[in-house]
Formats: C-alpha cells, structure tokens, sequence
C-alpha cells in the first residue's frame, strides 16, 4: 500500500546491534523529528511493528578523537572551520510496543520507517481494544507528541480503577507542578469520561500540605494552547463542580484549621470534628503499638464495648450509670475509678481484672489524643464527619489535614480508609467506586521503618481495593523511598520530572540512559506513563489543570485571620446562610460559655437547619441574667446609748 | 537471478560445462602504476624551487570530488579461459555549506573474458556488461587475469570520464579528481578541474632535483613543470606538501596537481595550493593513505564502497 508520507529512517541490524522480537535499531537523516519517546511505525511485506524510541547515537566517521587533533593542529578554533563536514549518522534505538501479526513473534524486519500517526498511535499502545467498540473504557490521560503530531492517550478504566487492576503512583521532584496537576487533571478527565456502563465515581483527597488541593471547585485561567490541548483530548476544562472540603478546628474550637478560610469559600467548607467513639475504634492507630499490648488492649476493648455509648453500671464506682458520650465523660469515669481504688488503699491494686497501671496508661494516651489532636477530637462528643452514605456521583471530597499533627493526620486517614471500605463492602456509600489521593506517600508508607497502622492499611488497599472500588492514587517525591508493595501493585505509575540520585536506585535498571535524561529535565506538563496495555512507558503531556492553582488561589482567596471566638462562630453561621449577620452573633453569643456557644453552633451544623440563626439561638437557649450578689450585710452591731460597758 | 550472486552464478556455470573459480586475483586492488622517472620540463625558474603557498585560504562554493571504484572476482573456466565479474562505479559529490552529496553516480557490472568464454555461459550472464579480451594468444588464465584486470581498469576510467562530463553539463564549479587529468584530453583543458594524484610511481626529476622534489616542506609547492605523459594531452603540474615529512617519510603528504594549462601560472598554483592545503581537515584517517587522500575524495570512496553491491 503506498504510503502519503515518506519514510523517516529505515532499521538496520548488524551482528553488533541485531534487531530482535523486542529491540530494533534505525537511522534517520541528519534533521528529524525523531526524539526519544517518539513512536514509530517499520512495515515490510506483511508485517507491521510498532516501537518507541529509547536512545539515540550520533556518531561521524572519526576514527578516534586523535584525528581531530590533528586534522586542525591541535587548534579548537580551527577545527571548527573544516570545509567538509565528516559523515555522520543519526541512530535510534526503539523498544517494540506491538507486533502485527502477534504471532510467529519474530525479530523486527529490516523495513523502512515511519513516524506514528494518530491510528498507529491507537494500535501500537492496544487502545483500539478499549477505545472502540460498545462499551469503550478509555480515559484521556495526555497528548502524546512526536514531530508535529499529537495523538490522545487513553488509560483503561478497567485497569485503573479496577476491577483489572487498579491504583496509580506519581513519582516526581517537588515544586514543578507534577504530581498534584497531573492527579487534578486525570480526576477531571476521569469525572467527565468514566463510561456510564462502570457505574459512578467520587474522588476523596487528603491536602496533606499548605494549599495544594484548596481550590478545586475555582476555575483557573487557562492559556489558549491549553484549552487547544482540552478540546483535543475531548475534554471541558471546568473546574469540580461538586466540591466539598473538610478540616479540623484550630484548638479554640471554631476556627478552621485550613487554609480555604476566606469567606467567599465557606459554603462548602465544613468542620471535620470527631468525638471519642470515632476516636476509640482506631485507638490501634494513635497509640504507641509498643504500648498496646495484649492487657491494653483488654481494657480498651473493655471500654469499646461495654462503656462508651453505653450505660455503663457500677455500683461500686457510683450509684448513677455512666454514660459516656464523650473525651470528658471518659475523664469522669476514670476519676471515679481512681478514686473508687484509693478508698480501697493498699488491695486496689485490680478493678475488674484491669492493673491500676494499664488504666492510668489508656487513660494517659487517650487524654493526650485530645490534647495533641485538639480541634480534631473535641470533648464534647459532638462529631461531624464525611457524608458516610451520600457520596454522590462525581464529587470530590477533600480533607484538608495540612495542619494536624502527624498522629492526627494517621487517625484522619485511618479512620477515613476505614469507613470508606466499610461503606464500599456494604455498598452503601453512594457510590461504586472512589478515588483516595494520598500525597507525600513516602511519609505514610515509607520503606523502611516501623509497621505502622497507616501502611499496613494502604497496603491493604493497594492489594485489595480494586475489589471493592476503593481506588488509591498516590504520590511522592521518591518512588525508592516507598514501600514496595504498595507502589508495586499500582497498575499505572507516572513519572514526571525525576531527581537523578532516585533515577541510579535499582527501580528504574530497566530504563535506558536516554530515558533516564529526558526524565531527568522534563519540563513542566510532560509525564512519562506506564500502563498495564503499554508494553513500553510512554511520554504524554497534558493541559494546565482547570482548577485554582495553589498560588494563585492564596492570592485570589486569602485566608481569613484567625477570629475572635465570637466572629469566628458568625462566619461558621454565615456558611450556612449568608444573611446572618456578624453583630446579631456577637451579641448573642456575648457572655456565653463557650463550650456551650460549640455545642450549639455543632447542633446547628449538624441539623442543617433551614433557618441557621434560629435554630442556633434556640440551642443556646435563654440566657441566664447573671445576678450580681451583694455583698451579704452583716447583723449590726447592737449599740445602745444605754450600754453601760460602752458597747 | 540476481546477477550479483556468483555462488549461483558458478553452479549455472558449472552446469553449462564450465568450471567455477574461486581464486581472488592481484588486481583487484586498484590500478597499476609501473615505477618509473619521465623527465618533466619547468615551467617557472631554471632550477626546481620551493615556494611557500601561504596560509590555507577555503574553497568557495560549490567544490566537488570524483573518484571511481572497481573490484573483481575470478568467475568461471570456460576450458583454459577465465571469466572474471566485475563491478566499476564512479561518482561526483559536491559540497555545499560544508556538506558532502552524491550528485551524480553509475555503476556497472562487466563479465570479462574471451568472446568463446563468454558464448560459453550463455544468458547466464545477463545483467553484465560483456567485455571481450582480446584472443590474438592463446588462452592462459594469468595472463588472461592480467588483461582482465586491465579491462577493468579501462573501465572504470571510461565510467569516470562520463561521470565527470555528466557533471560538468550540470555544474561549472570546481571539480576536484583523484588522479591524473591527462586520462582526457577534456579533462586536461577544463578550466575548473583539478587533479590531485596520490601516487608518484611515475617521478618528474632525477638526480639532485628529485632530491629536492621529494624534500619539499610542509606547506610548499613545487616550481610549475610540464610532465611528460603517454597521453597527448598537455597540463601543469605542481607538487604540494600537506603535511610534515620529517620524521615520517619522504612521501607523506606530498601530493602531485594537475591543472589545464590555463591554469598553469604561478599566482593560480598558489591560490590553488591554499585552497588545498585547506582541505587538509578533516582528515581520511583511518585510510592509510590520509596524509594525501582528501576527505572530499575519501567520502565518494566510502559512498561508493557503502553502495556497492555484496557479490556473494
């Protein structure tokens, strides 16, 4: 068949450097558009293959550099004005993507050269069998872009979200807008073009740090060269338009711990607040595992089960049952222990087969969970949490835990993983499939180190997920540095621009040095793609995200300033309804305990009330006058003129 | 059947009567030259002089090379005769900007041998050009192979001289030739050819001005002369050294040029000098012959030899 376009090389095999099933060399003239990570097409008779460039060498016919030397007399300045440029050639070396025919697997035929267009495209990297077809599963993920073409990628959806395989991993440096647009971008992609037929997605982030996620729900300015790239791709560049966020209370209880405080974001901005019970069901994750041994967990079991969220009777410790509801009623149980054992003196050494000891060390971690993670665990047993059960269908939920302490940040995602699996197990979570993007996963799941609760539980994710539709996407600085399991069971990893100490670790001895140095200096917008139908990575640039950059969002939305207790408790009103106005809360809540002003503002939030103001007033209740005592008047002294004493 | 598979070829042969051969024979290499001195008349001064060239000045554009290969194989015996294969091809490439292309270039497979030896084989050699030697003695394979070897030099400097013409109808710009220009009597007087000869089996002098001949410095030319040739063609000649001698040997980098007699003054052989000594660089190493091969003249040999078909 004759072909429009001209050949660009022909393969050339030499005992040296023979063509094999998997490997082909070829030349090209001194100009092409051939580069590494380029595709390319050999034809000869009946067979056609597909392969991607892995290097490159240029060579002229110089002997050795010594003939240089002396062809200019040792003069550098000389040497370049030679009037005959010596013979060169331009020679690649290209991995082979596909075989047409598939079989008899045989080495690649010595045939002319093509560059890839965009069918060749399809059918090297096997798109065509989930891009085609009734029930296609094709997700665009980037251009891919060699000599003037760009040719839409796609990931399977079978094999990124499950159920083939699933999870993805990010490996690049910080601070070159990789990893986090690259995961904005592939959510949207995924929200606008998850095939009908797979069911409904939500997609659940932890912003780990400073602002990355905060602005997903904003729209970006977008170039022209980008919107050019998104109407290639097939996609709208728009930002989530079901965006919810969750943060922690700073310690004073009514301050967002987040960076998205301006008020122009509160309406979607919620508290994330739990109370003991969230907190006693991963004790596992916040206590010390050397301290948790098997009469720790006796007792916390004990309290897990039959105190807390109970009516816990006994009469020993009192006459009333305990109910405990909350970090401080826990308090008021464990003080009546202590002193229930004191009267008993030098025998209470036991109560209820429980030593003293392990209840003052339970009682000890579990204060101090309050204490480190204030804001998180509040006192009062007033939880708000996730929509367990109302996920809807292409919503994204971001947790921001920027600003918690590491052992918060472990009881956040614990807990959340947790319920997430639950939800998905029971299938009552809303919806069938749900993306976890975890950043900095070097921290969570590091190589080395303890077996901490975290990684034991993204590795059960990683291996066990795709099952359930819980889908992790991860990322970090440095691939090495990362379990090995939990990134190895990534059905598709990406890799934007590498350090190159990381690219010399042995995870990357596949890769060809030319590989290696284009990783090295990728620019801004380029990954490199491996993926379960790619039997080679591929390089594929992708559009600015449609979303808020970090910067930019910061400086469009500046964070509000930390708030007095009461203008603090105004704007949490005024997320629910923007008629609520700052003076009429100031005066309500003047005078007011706080823990009380808490307690009736988590009612309100809880109960979503339709009128916000209203309901919260009648939470607080009526206000008590405070009396003023006066000072009790003493009976006076009885002086009589008559007292002959002188009294 | 591919003419060019002389393993097929032979067992045809072989089949037809004839005996297949295998020895490679001497000639191959290249021409002949037979080592002698032809007095050569000067044209500048009374006695042979040293001239300094001056600095190396660049060619200007277009410049370009014409060289021709040749390579043979003892094919067949038609009884006590020799068939010998051979291919010549010849080529001009010409720089431009510094880079080197094949502008013109033509190859060709001969059979050579007797008129019987070649009835003998029959169609068996279609695809080569026959060339018949000459039957006035009786056959004898060395002698044969001798003539053959010559035929096919003969050949070869036919091919050129078309190729060269066919390049001087498209371009009047420099062309340089490895050789003599005397092998036409066209050649010998175009103005914008130049040959540059290698080899100094055939010496101008003797007595003490070879001595001087042979000693020229590095960056000198030779005073102009008039060599005396077979052929009827006048041209001047000049020698030129590329290179240092001293210390290596008393040809290296010695090099003989040949001009049309309308080039043959003193301020053309300098310039002409300057512009070859740029040619210097790059070298031709690792030919052993780099001290006087030009890289222009290096490049067609390697295009051809690249180009040349495997005679398996």
């Amino acid at each position: 068949m004759p072909h429009p376009v001209p050949p660009i090389g022909r393969v050339v095999a030499t005992e040296l450097k023979p063509s094999t099933p998997h490997q082909f060399h070829f030349w090209t003239a001194r100009e092409s558009p051939i580069g590494i990570g380029a595709i390319v097409r050999v034809e000869e008779a009946e067979r056609v293959v597909y392969g991607v460039v892995t290097d490159g060498f240029a060579y002229s016919d110089l002997a050795t550099p010594l003939h240089a030397v002396i062809g200019s007399d040792g003069d550098p300045v000389a040497a370049g004005a030679e009037p005959s440029r010596r013979a060169e050639i331009r020679l690649f070396s290209a991995a082979v993507l596909r075989q047409i025919p598939e079989e008899p697997l045989q080495p690649v035929p010595l045939g002319s050269v093509w560059l890839a267009s965009d069918a060749d495209v399809v059918l090297a990297l096997r798109m065509d069998s989930y891009t085609t077809g009734e029930r296609p599963t094709g997700i665009p993920v980037g251009l891919y872009a060699a000599g003037g073409h760009e040719s839409p990628v796609y990931l399977d959806c079978d094999f990124l979200l499950g159920p083939e395989a699933a999870h993805l991993n990010i490996t690049g440096v910080s601070g070159l807008a990789t990893k986090t647009s690259a995961v904005e971008f592939l959510l949207a992609s995924i929200f606008q073009t998850f095939p009908a037929h797979k069911g409904s997605v939500a997609a659940l982030c932890f912003n780990v740090k400073g602002p990355d996620l905060c602005f997903l729900d904003q729209p970006a300015t977008l170039s022209e060269e980008d919107r050019r790239l998104y109407a290639k791709l097939g996609l709208r560049p728009e930002p989530f338009g079901d965006a919810h966020y969750y943060a922690p209370f700073k310690a004073d209880g009514v301050n967002l711990n987040t960076l998205r405080t301006n008020d122009a974001l509160s309406a979607n901005t919620e508290p994330l607040v739990w109370g003991l019970r969230e907190v006693l069901d991963y004790a596992e994750v916040v206590l010390n595992r050397d301290d948790v041994d098997a009469k720790a967990d006796a007792f916390i079991d004990f309290l897990a089960e039959r105190v807390v969220g109970r009516e816990y009777q006994d009469d020993m410790l009192r006459g009333k049952p305990f109910r405990v509801q909350s970090f401080a009623d826990l308090e008021e149980f464990f003080r009546a222990i202590f002193d229930f054992m004191e009267v008993l003196g030098k025998g209470g050494e036991v109560w209820k087969t429980h030593h003293l000891a392990t209840i003052r060390k339970i009682r000890n971690r579990l204060t101090n969970i309050s204490t480190r993670s204030k804001g998180l665990v509040t006192d009062d047993g007033d939880a708000h949490d996730l929509p367990w059960g109302a996920f809807r269908d292409r919503s994204v939920h971001v947790v921001d835990v920027a600003g918690l302490d590491p052992l918060a940040q472990d009881l956040v995602f614990a807990r959340i993983v947790s319920k997430l699996r639950e939800h998905l197990e029971r299938r009552d979570l809303g919806v069938d499939h749900v993306v976890v993007f975890v950043d900095e996963l070097n921290k969570y799941a590091p190589a080395d180190g303890p077996d901490t609760y975290v990684r034991k539980m993204l590795l059960d994710l990683s291996e066990r997920g795709r099952y359930l539709g819980l889908v992790l996407f991860s990322a970090q600085q440095f691939r090495s540095q990362v379990q090995r399991r939990v990134v190895g069971n990534a059905g598709t990893a990406v890799y934007g621009r590498m350090d190159m100490d990381e690219l010399t670790t042995p995870g990357y001895a596949a890769v060809s040095p030319a590989t290696k140095i284009k990783l090295a200096t990728l620019p801004k917008g380029e990954l490199m793609l491996r993926h379960p139908h790619f039997t080679q990575p591929i390089f594929v640039k992708f559009p600015r995200p449609a979303v808020l950059g970090s910067r930019e969002g910061i400086e469009r939305f500046p964070p509000a300033t930390e708030l007095a207790f009461a203008d603090a408790v105004a704007r949490q009103l005024r997320g629910m309804d923007r008629r609520v106005s700052a003076d009429a809360v100031r005066a309500l809540v003047d005078g007011r305990r706080e823990d009380e002003v808490r307690r009736a503002l988590a009612a309100t939030r809880r109960e979503r009330a339709a009128e916000p103001l209203a309901f919260f007033t009648a939470c607080l209740g009526r206000r008590v006058n405070g009396e003023v005592l006066q000072g009790r008047r003493g009976i006076p002294a009885v002086k009589r003129a008559d007292d002959g004493y002188g009294f | 059947m591919d003419p060019v598979n002389l393993a097929n070829l032979r067992r045809v042969l072989a089949v037809r009567g004839l005996t297949p051969a295998s020895a490679v024979p001497d000639a191959s290499g290249g021409r002949t030259d037979e080592a002698c001195i032809r007095e050569a008349r000067l044209l500048e001064g009374s006695a042979l002089d040293w001239i300094p060239v001056g600095a190396a000045e660049p060619w200007p554009d277009p410049l370009a090379f014409l060289d021709g290969m040749q390579r043979s194989e003892l094919l067949a015996y038609a009884g006590a005769s020799v068939i010998v294969a051979g291919e010549i091809a010849a080529a001009v490439r010409e720089r431009r900007h510094c880079r080197l292309a094949t502008v013109v270039e033509e190859r060709r497979l001969l059979a050579i041998g007797r008129p019987a030896a070649l009835e003998a084989a029959g169609d068996a050699l279609s695809g080569f050009q026959l060339v018949a030697l000459p039957e006035d003695e009786p056959p004898h394979p060395i002698r044969d192979q001798a003539n053959a070897a010559r035929a096919l030099d003969r050949a070869r400097g036919g091919l050129e001289l078309s190729i060269g013409d066919r390049y001087r109808a498209r371009s009047d710009g420099w062309l340089v030739v490895d050789g003599s220009l005397t092998e036409s009597p066209v050649w010998s007087a175009d103005a914008r050819m130049l040959g540059v000869a290698k080899s100094h089996a055939t010496l101008p002098f003797d007595g003490a001005d070879l001595d001087r001949y042979l000693r020229l410095p590095q960056g000198h030319r030779s005073s102009l002369y008039v060599p005396q040739t077979r052929s009827l063609t006048p041209v001047h000649a000049w020698a030129l050294r590329l290179w240092p001698w001293e210390g290596k040997d008393l040809f290296h980098g010695l090099v003989r040029i040949e001009v049309a007699p309308i080039n043959g003054t003193p301020a053309m052989a300098g310039l002409l000098s300057r512009w070859l000594l740029a040619e210097r660089a790059p070298i031709s190493a690792p030919d052993a012959r780099w001290d006087r091969l030009l890289y222009g003249i290096h490049s067609v040999e390697t295009y051809l030899r690249a180009q040349v078909r495997a005679l398996a």
